[in-house]
């Protein structure tokens, strides 16, 4: 049971100005569901994430996951950061076994793994190359195959695709789908571009500018492979378009339209 | 540009390089030669050759050269070590940093020359005394450098060891130390240089042999020519110790970072 129960979570990052980043969160995500959170700019998509991660503590508030209570990072737990976070002085399949060397896989294991995540991004043929050979969308490949190669049951993205164009984009969106499908993981996946939060998610979570609340929890019922231009899609991406409208209140808004 | 044009770009620079040596050697020999310059103060370059040639073949150089690089290699591998490893402890160990950092500042601003007269008292003019000298002109480019790198570290890459649950050791050792290792090497790199400087500098003021020593009973004797030699010795050590240090970072350390 991969799910996460979260029970008023709230974040204020310390300092001299305290930053109030995310206001009495309550979510529960499903075991096996792929989540987008929506939001725009700065309203505490990635610490919510790295909240889930382990990698940050809430300033109240609790997080379950598997019925315990959620005390730090985990393997079981995968990441893909905003940017890929490769070690540069790592070959693309030293950067992918780095998991299972940590837990002193033997070397046969871990070549066996990183070779089928490897081949599973569509990175074959890639794997001696040091990571500032790659294009961006070849690092967030790569990001991604490191995740998977420890067998996760959830897998955290923020913003994976951000930086890439958008054909290449959305060539990594069906590539995801199509791993989620074979692997079957809870994926919690943080985007600020709406069509892509509707066209990957089953449920799409909207937070509000900062501080980030849930401003409204869209549900996607199509079955996947979905169709892009589904009128049931662009329905749904009006709604959310529509509630953003509403809290426009301030300016800057840096939603992807 | 094309592979073919920069090979001959190159080429035709390299020539041109060794054209102007050769003017600069050439005008040196003239003006000695012919006496303009007194042989007291300069040396003409075909003597200096002959002397270096003399200075191998005669077996005279032998025991110097290895008596300063001797010096210099206890003292820089000591200081690296050290350097290196008080680097990382006071990076590593919350608050070290902040409680040693005031002494260790004022040891950096304590010019390193003026403890060579205690460094004698201390420790003779022997090899004891020179690699104490070498230490101190290598130890903190070298522990500064280790914390700086060390606190390069993204933070990003620590959070991928974070999440796959290194421990502290496997975060030092796979994340950390070769993040680190480029602003490392600046610094071993630097220290080389200075650390051979230091040797040599130490013999000069007080020892009874190696190539500074050899370098002073030259200039005493006023053998501009063999001081001339013993230059050029020491010159090309240098290089080659930088050479070899930079070696070792592409081949060992560095395979990452050239294409
Ligand atoms: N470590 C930190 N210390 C202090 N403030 C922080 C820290 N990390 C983030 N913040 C602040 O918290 C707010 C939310 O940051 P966060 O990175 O979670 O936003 P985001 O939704 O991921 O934005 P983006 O879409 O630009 O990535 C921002 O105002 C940011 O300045
Ligand atoms: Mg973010």
């Amino acid at each position: 049971m991969a799910g996460f129960l979260i029970n008023g979570v709230s974040k204020v990052y310390g300092g001299t100005t305290p930053t109030e980043t995310l206001v009495d969160i309550d979510l529960t995500i499903e075991d096996g569901e792929f989540l987008s959170i929506l939001g725009p700019s700065g309203c505490g998509k990635s610490t919510l994430l790295e909240i889930l991660a382990g990698l940050q503590l809430p300033t109240s508030g609790e997080i379950w996951f598997e019925g315990k209570k959620l005390q730090g990072p985990g393997i079981e737990r995968g990441v893909v950061f905003q940017d890929p976070s490769l070690y540069p002085w790592r070959t693309v399949m030293q950067n992918v076994e780095l998991g299972l060397e940590l837990r002193h896989k033997n070397k046969v294991e871990r070549k066996l793994a990183a070779q089928k995540y490897l081949d599973m991004v569509g990175l074959q043929g890639f794997e001696n190359k040091y990571p500032h050979h790659l294009s961006g969308g070849m690092k967030q490949r790569a990001g991604l195959a490191r995740a998977l190669a420890n067998s996760p049951e959830v897998l955290l993205m923020d913003e994976p695709f951000g930086a890439v164009d958008h054909l290449t984009r959305l060539q990594l969106q069906d590539d995801l789908l199509r791993i989620w499908e074979a692997e079957k993981k809870t994926v919690v996946f943080v985007t600020h571009d709406v069509s892509e939060a509707v066209f990957l998610g089953d449920r799409v979570v909207l937070l509000s500018p900062r501080p980030g609340r849930i401003n409204k929890i869209f549900r996607v019922p199509n079955k996947h492979p979905r169709k892009r231009d589904d009128i049931e899609l662009l329905k749904i991406q009006n709604d959310i378009y529509a509630a953003i409208h509403e809290v426009k209140t301030q300016e800057n808004l840096e939603f992807i339209i | 540009m094309g592979n073919k044009t920069t090979a001959h770009y190159n080429w035709r620079m390299i020539s041109g390089q060794i054209a102007l040596l050769l003017l600069i050697l050439g005008a040196i020999e003239y003006i000695v030669s012919a006496e303009i310059v007194g042989s007291l103060y300069l040396s003409r370059p075909t003597l200096v050759i002959k002397e270096i040639i003399r200075l191998f073949a005669e077996g005279e150089i032998f025991h110097h050269l290895s008596v300063t690089l001797w010096e210099f290699l206890v003292g820089y591998v000591l200081s690296a070590a050290a350097g290196i490893g008080t680097g990382m402890f006071l990076v590593l160990i919350p608050r070290a940093e902040t409680f040693f950092k005031p002494f260790l500042s004022a040891l950096l601003a304590v010019p390193k020359v003026t403890i060579i007269p205690m460094l004698m008292l201390w420790l003779g003019i022997g090899l004891s005394n020179k690699i104490a000298i070498v230490f101190l002109f290598c130890f903190f480019t070298i522990a500064f450098n280790t914390i700086t790198g060390i606190k390069q570290t993204a933070d990003n890459h620590l959070k991928v060891a974070r999440v796959f649950e290194a421990t502290k050791l496997q975060t030092i050792i796979k994340v950390i130390l070769p993040s680190a290792a480029p602003t490392i090497f600046v610094a071993l790199r630097l220290s080389a240089a200075t650390g051979l400087v230091g040797a040599l500098f130490g013999e000069m003021i007080a020892s009874k042999d190696g190539l500074g020593n050899l370098l002073v009973q030259a200039t005493s004797l006023y053998d501009t020519t063999k001081a001339f030699a013993i230059i050029t010795i020491v010159t090309i050590v240098s290089v080659l110790i930088i050479a070899l240090i930079d070696l070792f970072e592409k081949k060992i350390v560095l395979k990452w970072k050239s294409s």
